[in-house]
Parts: C-alpha cells; structure tokens; sequence
C-alpha cells in the first residue's frame, strides 16, 4: 500500500481496541488515531488502562479485540516491522539498573543495530547533556531526574518515527518535568509523533490533543483549549472531575 | 513480661493467617524425606559376577555353588557362547554390567585335592571403592567357607558376627532418623530467618525498633512461638519415618520429644541470628538454606563416617548442632538410650541457643541505635 | 550483532551483583576441596573395644595388630565385659570384639574363637568394619599355616581395575566436580530473567529489535561459559588437589559438559520464567538440585533406587553426567562405552529446551 507525505495522515490507528482478563475487561473497545507530528497525551486516574492501552499498542499485551496499526503496519501480524518504527519509553525508565549511562547507551544501541561508530558518536552527545561524574555511575545510584533524561535520550537512539511514553515524568521535580516537554517540542519539531501518558493534569496543556480515559473508555477527546471553552470549565481539574463524574454515573 | 507475650501473640497471629507457608512448612519436609528417603542407600543389591569354569571339574563346581548359594551374587556363566571368555569378562567390566570376573583355572581340582594351591583370580571393578571392598570381603568369607569344606581344614578362623539395633543391615535404619535431624534443623531455622527480615522489607521493622520492648524480648518474642510449629513438623517427620519407612523406635517417646525441643530450639536461633543480619528476605532465605543444610549434610556424620575426618574438619564437625542431635536420636530411636546418655550433647545444644540468641539480641540492638 | 551485545550486558550484570560473585569464583573451590575430604566412604580409625577372655598368646597377637591397623581405633582392651550391649548402647563404638579359647581340639586349636559384635546402626561402616577384622584374623592364620608348611587349598588372586588404590575420592572426586557443575548453573541461571522482572526491564527488551530467541540464548550463552569456566577450574583442582588420575579424553569431557548445560539451564530459565520473585526463583532451584543429585547415583548406586522414584532418575541429566564423567575419569573408556548414555542426554536436553523455550515465547506475549 502507497503511503503518502501526507502530513495530516493517521499514523497510528486504534479500533475498538479491547482488553480482558478473565471476565475484567481493562480496555473497552476504544477507538483513536494520532496523526503524524502530532503530541498526544492521554489522561486519566490509575488504573484507568492507560498502560495497558500502551501495552497493547507495543505489542508487549496480546490483543483481546480490535486492532492497532502503526503506518499501516497491523501490531498483530507485523510487529517486527512496527518494533522498527515505535519508540517505548516504560513507567519505571526501565534502563539497567546495574549499568552506568553509558553502559546502557551500548546496550541499547547496539541492539537496536546501531554501527560502533554511531554508539561512540551517541556517547559523545549524552556526554553533553549528563555530568561526568553522573555518566559513569551506575543507574541505580543516580537522582530520578538524570534517570529520566538517560532513559529517554535510550529511547531515542534508533531515531524512531513515533515515540510512546508511559509516565515518564512521574516523580520527577517540576524544573525537570519543564525541560522534559521543551525535549518534547524539539523532537515534534524534527517531524516525530509522541504519545504520552500522564495522571498530571496540567500536563495536558502541553498537548496538541488530549484523550482523557477512565476505566477503560475514552471520555473526552480533543484540543485541551477548546475542550475547557466548549465545556466552560475554568481549569484541567474541574473539566477532568466532571467528566469522570458524568461517566461515573452512567 | 506483658510486652512479651504481645509480641509472642502477634507472631502466632502471623503465622496462622499465612496458610501458605504452613503448608509448604509441613509438606516440604515430607517431600524431602521421600526424595532422600529412597535416594541414599547403600545396601548392596545383588553384585553381578561373571564366572570362568576352565577346569569344569567336582570341586570347581562346588566352588560355583558357594558363590551362587547366597543372597550376595548373581552369577554370570561367561563360557556360554564366547571363544574367549576373559576378554568378553574384562569388556563387561569395562561397561560395568558386571562387578567381578571369577576365573578357576584348568587344574583347580587337582589342585586342591593334591593341596598344591589352586589358584582363583577374581578381577573387581574398584571404581566404586565402598562396593569393591564389600565384594571382596564377601569373595573372601565364601572362600573360607569353600575351604573348611575340605575336611583338613575344619574350623578355618573361628569368627562369627552378631549385629545389634539393626539386624538386616538396612541403610534406612542409619540415614533416616539422620534426615529427621538435618531436616527438622533447616525447617525450624526457615521458620525464624524470614520473620526478621520480612520485617524489614515491609518497614515494619521500625515501628518495632521505637516500641518500648527490649531487643532480647523481641528476639525471644520471635523465637518461641516458632517452636510450638517446629516442634510439631518434627512430630510429622518422625511419625513418617515410622509409618512410611519402618523405623522402629525403641527408646522412650517422651525422651525424643524432649531432646527434640531443645534442638527445635537451636535451629530456630540459627534462623533469628540469620535474619538479623541478612538485608533481605532473599539473602535470609538463600543463607538459611546453605547453613543449615550442607554443614549438616556433610559433616555430621549424616552419611559420612566422622572417624575418617582429619582433625580440622573434625573440630568444624563439633560446632554443627546437627552432629549432636544425629547422635541424640540414633541413640534414642535404634538403640533405645535413656536421658543419661546424652547429657553432655543436650547441654552443648542449649549453649548454642543461647550464644545465638544473645548475639542475635545483641546485633538487634546494634541495628536499633545505627538503622539504615 | 545484537546478540553480542546482549551477552556482554548480562556478564556486566553478574559482575557487578556482588553477592554473588564469591560464589562463581571462590566457592566452587571450596567446595570441591571440602567435599573431597569429607565425601569419602573409606573407613579409618572405626572406634571397638577389645575384650580378651582367652588366654592364648595367639589372641594377644592378633589383638596387637588390629591395634596397629589405622583403621581401627582401640579405644579400650579388657578382660572381660559384663554387658557388651550395654557398652554399644551408648553409641561411642562401632563394634566390641570378643577373644575366647577355642575348645575344638584339631589344627587350627591355637586359633581364638573370634566374635565381633556389631553396632548395627551405620551398617556400612560395621560391615565393612567386620570384615576387616576378619581378613586381620585370616591373614594371621594363613600366616600361621605357611610357617608350619600347610598350603591353603585356595589362593585367592585378586586384582583391583580401574581404582588399584581403592581411595573412594577417586569415585567421588569427578562426581563432585558434575555436582559443582549442577550447583552453579541452576541458580545463577535461575535468576536471570527474574532479575529483568524484578528490575522491570524486561519490557524494554521485548519491544526492542531481539526477537524471544534472541533474549534466550543471550541469557544462557554467559551462564554456559561460566558453566565451562568452573567445570575446568573444579576439574584442576580435583585432579591436582586430590591426584586423581585422569583415563580418558578431556575432550569427551567437555562435549558431555556442554550437552549437560544446555538441559540444565534449559531447565533453570524454565524456572525463571515460572518464578515471580528472585526469593521463588532460588527456591525452586534448590529444591530441583536437591532431588537432582539425590537420584543420580551420587551418594547411592542407581540400581537402588526402587522402581517407584525410578522414572525421576531416569530424565535426572545430571545422573547421565555422573556416569559419563566417571567413565571417562576412572575407567578411561572411550565413546563407544558410553555413546548411549550420551545420546539420552542429548534427548532431555532438547526436549526440555524446546518446553522451556516455548514456555518462553508464551509468556512474552501474554
């Protein structure tokens, strides 16, 4: 199939994506599509299938229903084309904990095929971001706020078109949480699509769209301005309350 | 004393409500007894043993029948079907499907008619030295026997045997009540060495350094009501070991229960000593399992005889609390000893509790003045 | 290759666990060097007590001699004991060993009539005890007879193969070194994938380029050469330590390690997979080592295990290790003794790789 330079195309489609366990369903068949360049965030309380919505879409999650394509490549059949494209930054940074910074970075670099001269360049570069001293310690030793920018700088070294973040600035200091979103901005603007996951609602602001989720269904979809205007409420907290509310109740 | 019976109410509150590790408390033990039960013996099961006829005569035949008349040896007549006898014997040595070539020579009956000296070889497999030192001896008897058979020599070396305790040489009869004693050790020790650490984990463990108890009541809160399970799954090994696999017990019910809390008790200091120390669950788990099981596998004379042990594992042999309740319940259950014999290994065993518990009471008061 | 690279992060990861360190390096000499001396089912210094009712000097001349055997200990020589068993009760000797007069009047009337009382609890070490002082007191007579030029009818001509020395290490010394070989192996490797669990980078590695089999055989890969490592370390020490003789082809040895390694770690990333905590993970592998070298003819002959357990011992790898290795230690037999034993080897590996394998593959989709 031709896929076009279109940038207003759908990257990634979700259709009535469903997940259970046993007789609980986590997921209930959600539909959303995130378009190319976009910065989605999608929003909800714990526990609302944020994650798992995540899982699902890496291919970590077995499918129950639905479908998840990215660029067209069905997660179900083609994962290993979709592995090529996707970028996953998990819930707990996930780098090894016993490696130092640059450790991971060979790692991971190389795994992803990365050639010795691309990983030495690489190191070069998160040398300009992380402290020396920081880089040669291992990740188990370092504040959460470098772990973040270790973990995400890892998640970004086989150059992928679309990234997915599963909370990646929880427990992190509001001064990193900023220069995390500023790192956000940079990647949108060298052309990549982003889904974040957060329980932060002043995060959604950040977003060119938020989805909002709550016990597995989308309840609210849409720019974050225009949301709070259509629904006259005067900020993130009270629009998110009440729409859980209203769901709630039905 | 109010506060310790708190603590020790709270640990039994602890150790109800966790059926899991009951039942795995009660199962293991049975399970290993089976494993180890049926694993380790060294009775001697039928030796195969080849046999060479070249001279085919009375007494070479008569020879045989001794050889075949007892429940030591199967024989193997090797001249059936083969031009060279000894090459095939040294082959099935070789593959281990028979443990000994006898070979009689041409001349045997003469030989031993004319008491010119008939010459039996016998070739043994003595890669297993325990089993080839067993067949020689047996090969050896046998042949005396055969010898006084001829009338000359009636009455060749006087000796006869007569066994105590254990009248059909069973092995279960050594290794068993040896597996009650490795195993209630490493049961009880388990029981304990999780508690304290689990306690640390969970945070727990704070909230205990700032109570008003004493680090040796809470230590003592941890150990007793551990012996009351400890003592029972002891109760459970031993009635197996009974029922299951036939281990008499001679001596007096009430001795072994006695002699057996006082090392129920012993082991459940190893575990409290253990958790005080070990960072984690994993780590107490892991020490518990090595510490209690290898040393006393090893060097208590479970399976190895302690004599043939130099002086240096001799000494190491002495600091094992399993070392002196083997010789506790052997004595008691095969041999049935009264009280008065074990005073000194039961004394020994007390001194263990205590110096483990005081140093556990003292490292938990070290943790409390410095936590991490 | 990615493979590569994988490796080299999982040796990082075993290096840097401190705890456990000491026991790829240090621990496996140790141990071998104290199961040698103390795995041993030679007999020495067996403590009896001698009782002398007789008054014949023949008596006091065999007496003098198991004296002087190093391997009885003569803890008491009396005159006479009211109550033997009374004496054995106790539990402090293996035997007591009565001298009488012998009252039939013929050649061998200088001979004492000889009875030994045994303690029958280590029935082992009593019989073997026994029959010693039996070959003692033969000996001498045999001896006796020759000075007065009788012949004896029989002469027994034996001859030890394999172990001439008959030193038991010999037998144990390469079982130790498979027991060490099984040790390791399945708790390092048991922890492996627990630990990607455990510190949640398991995810990472599976949305990654790797594909499932890729992860596992990086996971096995380091443990296997590890593996290898010790069995050639524990294998030095056993053979310059102990001085047991090595018979056969070295070669054999590590094609037999290796084939064994893949089942047992097979085995262990198996219970890696299946445990949630690193705490299960070790408990199980222990459990599994324990019933592994209990029914494999370590400490007991394969034959004795009844027929009821004998199906376990029968896919225990470890048991087809010990035979080989012992083959190939003691009695230097070449392939063609032992092919058979090492074809079923390679069956179980295979099948319980492909499980474990599988199993694998299943949980990373879940």
């Amino acid at each position: 199939m031709h896929r076009g330079l279109d940038v207003a195309e759908n990257i990634v489609e979700v259709n009535s994506l469903t997940k259970r366990f046993g007789t609980f369903t986590a997921v209930d068949s959600i539909n959303f599509n995130i378009r190319r360049g976009e910065v989605v965030v999608f929003l909800g309380p714990n526990g609302a299938g944020k994650t798992t919505t995540i899982k699902m879409m890496t291919g970590l999650l077995k499918i129950t229903e639905g479908s998840v394509k990215v660029r067209g490549f069905d997660v179900k059949t083609d994962l290993k084309k979709v592995k090529e494209i996707l970028g996953y930054m998990s819930q707990k940074f996930s780098l090894y904990p016993l490696l130092t910074s640059f450790e991971n970075v060979e790692f991971f670099g190389g795994i992803s095929d990365l050639s010795k001269s691309m990983i030495a360049e690489k190191k070069e570069e998160l040398s300009k971001i992380i402290p020396a001293d920081i880089l040669n310690q291992k990740i188990e030793d370092i504040p959460p706020g470098y772990k973040q920018k270790v973990a995400l700088f890892v998640c970004l070294l086989p150059d992928p078109e679309v990234i997915f973040l599963d909370e990646p600035t929880s427990g992190v200091d509001p001064e990193t949480r900023r220069s995390f979103w500023q790192e956000i901005y940079n990647l949108k603007n060298r052309g990549k699509t982003l889904l974040v996951t957060t329980h932060n609602l002043d995060e959604a602001f950040y977003s060119d769209r938020v989805i909002v989720i709550n016990r597995g269904n989308i309840i609210l979809e849409g720019e974050p301005r225009e949301l709070l205007n259509s629904r006259k409420a005067d900020s993130m907290e009270t629009l998110f309350k009440e729409a859980i509310k209203e769901h709630e109740k039905a | 004393m109010k506060r310790l019976r708190a603590v020790i109410i709270k640990e039994f509150n602890h150790i109800l409500r966790d059926p899991t590790s009951l039942t795995i408390v009660f199962i293991l033990p049975v399970v290993m007894m089976i494993i180890y039960g049926y694993g380790i013996n060294f009775d001697l099961k039928k030796v195969d043993a080849g046999i060479i006829d070249f001279n085919n005569g009375e007494h070479s035949r008569n020879l045989i029948k001794a050889f075949g008349n007892n429940k030591y040896f199967k024989l193997h007549d090797l001249k059936a079907g083969s031009a060279f006898p000894v090459q095939k014997g040294e082959k099935l040595l070789r593959k281990g499907e028979l443990k000994e070539v006898i070979i009689i020579p041409k001349d045997f009956s003469r030989s031993v008619v004319d008491g010119t000296g008939a010459k039996v070889s016998i070739i043994i497999d003595g890669s297993d030295s325990n089993v080839a030192n067993l067949i020689y001896q047996y090969n050896e008897r046998i042949l005396a026997e055969f010898m006084s058979g001829i009338n000359r020599y009636a009455g060749l070396a006087n000796i006869s045997t007569k066994i105590y305790f254990n009248p059909q040489l069973k092995s279960s009869f050594f290794f068993i009540p040896g597996l009650v004693a490795v195993l209630l050790l490493m049961i009880s020790a388990m029981l304990t060495s999780i508690s304290i650490a689990r306690e640390r984990e969970s945070g727990s463990l704070n909230l205990i350094f700032i109570s008003p108890l004493k680090s040796s009541e809470i230590i003592i809160g941890k150990t007793l009501p551990y012996t009351a399970v400890a003592f029972l799954v002891g109760l459970v090994i031993l009635v197996f070991a009974k029922f299951w696999f036939g281990i008499p017990i001679r001596g007096s019910v009430l001795t072994l229960a006695l002699f057996s809390v006082i090392y129920v008790i012993t082991g459940l200091s190893i575990g409290v000593m253990i958790s005080t120390i070990a960072p984690s669950q994993k780590t107490a788990m892991f020490a518990t399992l090595l510490i209690t099981m290898l040393p006393s596998i090893l060097l208590s004379g479970f399976i190895f005889p302690l004599t043939s042990l130099g002086p240096v594992l001799r000494f190491i042999s002495g600091l094992i609390p399993a070392t002196y309740f083997l010789r506790i319940i052997r004595g008691v259950v095969l041999r049935g000893a009264g009280i008065n014999v074990f005073v000194t290994e039961s004394a020994v065993l007390l001194g263990f509790s205590l110096i483990l518990l005081l140093s556990a009471s003292f490292y938990f008061q070290k943790l409390r003045k410095r936590p991490k | 290759m990615r493979l590569l690279y994988l490796v080299k992060k999982e040796f990082i990861e075993i290096f840097r666990q401190r705890e456990i360190l000491p026991f790829i390096f240090v621990s496996p000499i140790i141990q071998i060097v104290l199961f040698g001396y103390v795995v041993t089912t030679d007999i020495k210094n067996v403590p009896v007590e001698i009782v002398n009712y007789s008054n014949s000097a023949t008596a006091e001349r065999i007496i003098r001699r198991i004296n002087s055997s190093p391997l009885f200990n003569v803890k008491k020589i009396s005159a006479s004991e009211a109550d033997p068993k009374l004496v054995l009760k106790k539990g402090k000797l293996s035997a007591v060993i009565l001298f009488r007069d012998s009252d039939s009047g013929n050649l061998t009337s200088s001979m004492p009539e000889v009875q030994v009382l045994m303690d029958g609890v280590d029935s082992n070490t009593s019989s073997l005890a026994a029959g010693y002082v039996a070959g003692i007191i033969r000996r001498y007579f045999l001896e006796e007879l020759k000075n007065m030029g009788i012949k004896m009818p029989v002469e027994n001509r034996t001859l030890i193969r394999f172990n001439p020395e008959l030193k038991s290490i010999n037998y144990m010394g390469p079982g130790i070194v498979a027991l060490l070989l099984t040790i390791l192996s399945l708790f390092l490797t048991s922890l492996s994938i627990v630990r990607e669990k455990v510190q949640q980078t398991m995810d990472t590695l599976l949305v990654s380029r790797l594909s499932p089999v890729e992860i596992y055989i990086g996971k096995a890969m380091p443990m296997m050469l590890i593996g290898i490592f010790n069995m050639i370390v524990g294998t030095a020490v056993v053979v310059l330590w102990f001085g047991i003789p090595v018979r056969g082809n070295m070669i054999y040895m590590l094609i037999t390690a290796i084939i064994f390694l893949c089942a047992l770690l097979s085995y262990a990333l198996f219970i890696s997979t299946v445990a949630s905590t690193e705490q299960q993970a070790l408990f199980f592998s222990w459990f599994s080592m324990v019933t592994f070298i209990m029914l494999a003819g370590l400490f007991t002959p394969v034959e004795n295990i009844p027929a009821a357990v004998r199906f376990f011992s029968d896919i225990d790898p470890v048991r087809y290790l010990i035979k080989i290795i012992r083959e190939i230690f003691i009695k230097g037999n070449g392939i063609t003794y032992f092919y058979k034993d090492l074809i079923i080897l390679a069956g179980i590996a295979t099948v319980v790789l492909s499980v474990s394998l599988f199993n694998f593959r299943r949980l990373v989709r879940k």
